[in-house]
């Protein structure tokens, strides 16, 4: 099996793109729920780089790397939206606009 | 793939797809006539013999009723609910083993729409799809009667989802395969010369669990927590008109067969009759086509026993409380399903060391 | 065939993922996030790895968004929109945060040539051995970081009204 290299190109491409769009997302949206989404689709770049890296040079790391990353995506996930919750319910809103205290 | 392949393969999918289809009005009146039977009263017996014809009035009624969509309901996301839910239920079916393999102009084809090799993941995950039909759908009637039904749905079925994972890990580890097909085919044979190597028999732990979190998954009685008619109306399905609780209906209908399918597949030894081996069938038979028919027929008869029990349990045990309901997943079944795999992992070492 | 349907995912994902940011309700944001793994599982697929493609769509779609969709249902986040973007601001933005990402993605994948024959290998029982065998600390380290996690977010999440005996049964 032979993968042209217009598919890495591709590839390549969508890895920035999600990389890029998930970046954005984290910096500029004020919805925390948002943020946390944009940095699920970080990692999901990262991901598929790995993957795409793994198969192509027959190295079976990446995937474990991938599976690590998954486990502690999953658990960061539950972490943030219960940071989420609680922040809910202190203002009353998620957007991050309102939560300052530390702000000097 | 020539075209002969591609014709076959075709006709197969169809075939196996349409007949899945056919579980809904077929329960439809199994489990009328069922629920007559435990209750000790005659139930729908006015249409045709029997009542058999009762499925068709049942959708004639359904579609010929007005279809209403509320104003206050999200549009997009309220049409898109029962889509979501069907969906899901019908790309399982793929993954069901219903026999060895048939062949055509001497050349086999398995009796299978896709032989995934890692079918049972594929199952779990496909299957844990559907319940954004349900979490969607209730929001998107802006209804708290379909959202408290949708959230109790979410927290059912992912809690449901951990025990019934881990029965499927310990499956797995077992059989030493992720492949439907393959843990079938290892279930051939008989263990000690007494019993059929069936994986109940191997793994009884397991089965129970995956039989009980397949009743959660599959949203019915004792776990119908999402729609209980008592407290919540109709719960995630309060808001839709006719068709559209049909498809519902149709969906949980299919989620019960797959769910049966799997158990047959896993735990009942598929397309396998006890004590008789295939090859000696094979023999008797003369034929491989006419094994073949005869193993949809056994699994098919297997998951219809399967299907019943569905019914019987229904009317038999009372709903759960919420409560009790995620007491039961979290401190009962979730050791107990890691207990199984540490169990399956030493009997396995030691099988492997003597 | 398989460029096509490559280009078909790539462009799938990629549009998903924009309509993350793009949507004004979290709910949608969400639908575009389960949308986006879809596509990335099929980009999985014809890389070749179905283990991943099935764990991608068992973890991610079927566990973290379905977590993230009813934190949004939970709280009636819907009501909350953000004011319209300025576009001058996103648009310069997304262009230094896309050369940004190239960069980055140039500087890691430097050493790894662009074209390599693949052999298939038994994927699944060779990752399972190393899980196993090689990475065995990183694997228990994790797994002792689940249970750390889940305490914390027991931790977090509880609101101190219920008593310490636990609720009554």
């Amino acid at each position: 099996m032979n993968f042209s290299i217009s598919i890495t190109y591709w590839s390549h491409f969508v890895v920035i793109s999600m990389f890029a769009l998930g970046l954005l997302g984290f910096l500029l949206r004020k919805n925390a729920i948002v943020v946390l989404m944009s940095i699920e689709l970080m990692l999901n770049a990262v991901n598929l780089l790995l993957i795409e890296t793994s198969m192509r040079t027959n190295t079976p790391e990446g995937i474990i790397l991938v599976v690590f990353v998954i486990t502690v995506a999953a658990a960061e996930v539950a972490v943030g939206l219960g940071i989420v919750l609680n922040l809910y319910r202190l203002k009353g809103t998620v957007k991050l606009d309102h939560f300052r205290n530390l702000q000097g | 793939m020539d075209l002969t392949d591609l014709i076959i393969t075709v006709v197969k999918t169809a075939v196996i797809y349409i007949g899945m289809i056919q579980v809904v009005p077929l329960m439809l009146i199994v489990e009328r006539r069922g629920a007559a039977l435990i209750q000790d009263r005659p139930g729908p017996n006015r249409v045709g013999p029997f009542g058999l014809f009762q499925p068709i009035a049942d959708v004639i009624k359904m579609m010929m009723k007005e279809v209403i969509i509320p104003s206050q309901v999200n549009k997009a996301l309220y049409l898109l609910g029962p889509s979501l839910v069907l969906l899901p239920a019908s790309l399982v079916i793929a993954a069901l083993p219903f026999g060895d393999f048939f062949s055509v102009f001497d050349k086999p084809y398995l009796l299978q729409v896709a032989n995934i090799d890692v079918g049972i993941l594929y199952v779990l995950a496909i299957g844990s799809l559907g319940i954004y039909g349900i979490l969607f759908g209730g929001w998107a009637s802006n209804n708290k009667f379909s959202l408290i039904g949708a959230m109790r749905a979410t927290s059912q079925i992912i809690s449901y989802e951990i025990p019934l994972g881990l029965a499927a890990c310990s499956a797995v580890l077992w059989y030493g395969s992720f492949s439907l097909r393959e843990m079938v085919v290892t279930q051939e044979g008989t263990l000690f010369g007494v019993i059929p190597n069936w994986g109940v028999f191997c793994q009884p732990l397991g089965f129970l669990l995956f039989f009980i979190a397949a009743f959660a998954e599959t949203n019915r009685l004792p776990f119908d927590l999402p729609e209980t008619e008592a407290e919540l109306v109709a719960g995630f399905h309060t808001e839709y008109g006719p068709m559209d609780f049909g498809t519902f209906f149709m969906a949980e209908y299919m989620n019960m067969a797959t769910m049966s399918g799997l158990m047959v597949a896993m735990y009942f030894g598929g397309w396998h009759l006890p004590w008789i081996a295939d090859a000696t069938l094979l023999q008797w038979l003369g034929s491989r086509n006419i094994l073949a028919i005869l193993q949809v027929v056994t699994v098919v008869t297997k998951m219809a026993c399967f299907m019943v029990v569905y019914v019987w349990v229904r009317w038999t045990i009372p709903r759960f409380r919420f409560d009790q309901l995620m007491r039961l997943a979290w401190k009962n079944l979730i050791p107990l399903g890691l207990f199984n795999i540490v169990l399956t992992a030493v009997i396995l070492y030691l099988k492997g060391a003597a | 065939m398989r460029e096509i349907l490559f280009v078909i995912f790539s462009i799938f994902t990629i549009a998903a993922a924009s309509g993350v940011l793009l949507s004004k309700s979290p709910v949608y944001s969400a639908f575009s996030l389960i949308l986006s793994f879809f596509g990335l599982a099929g980009l999985y697929l014809l890389w070749g790895s179905t283990f991943m493609a099935m764990i991608q769509i068992l973890i991610y779609t079927g566990a973290i968004v379905v977590l993230f969709v009813f934190v949004v249902m939970l709280l009636n986040l819907d009501t909350e929109k953000e004011n319209s973007p300025n576009l001058l601001f996103w648009g310069i933005s997304a262009g230094s945060v896309w050369v940004l990402s190239l960069i980055l993605l140039r500087v890691l994948t430097r050493s790894i040539p662009s074209q390599l024959p693949v052999v298939p290998i038994d994927q699944l029982r060779t990752i399972s051995k190393l899980l196993f065998t090689r990475y065995l600390w990183p694997f228990e380290v994790l797994s002792l970081f689940l249970l750390v996690m889940i305490v914390a977010i027991f931790a977090i999440t509880r609101t101190g009204e219920i008593p310490v005996g636990g609720e009554k049964s």
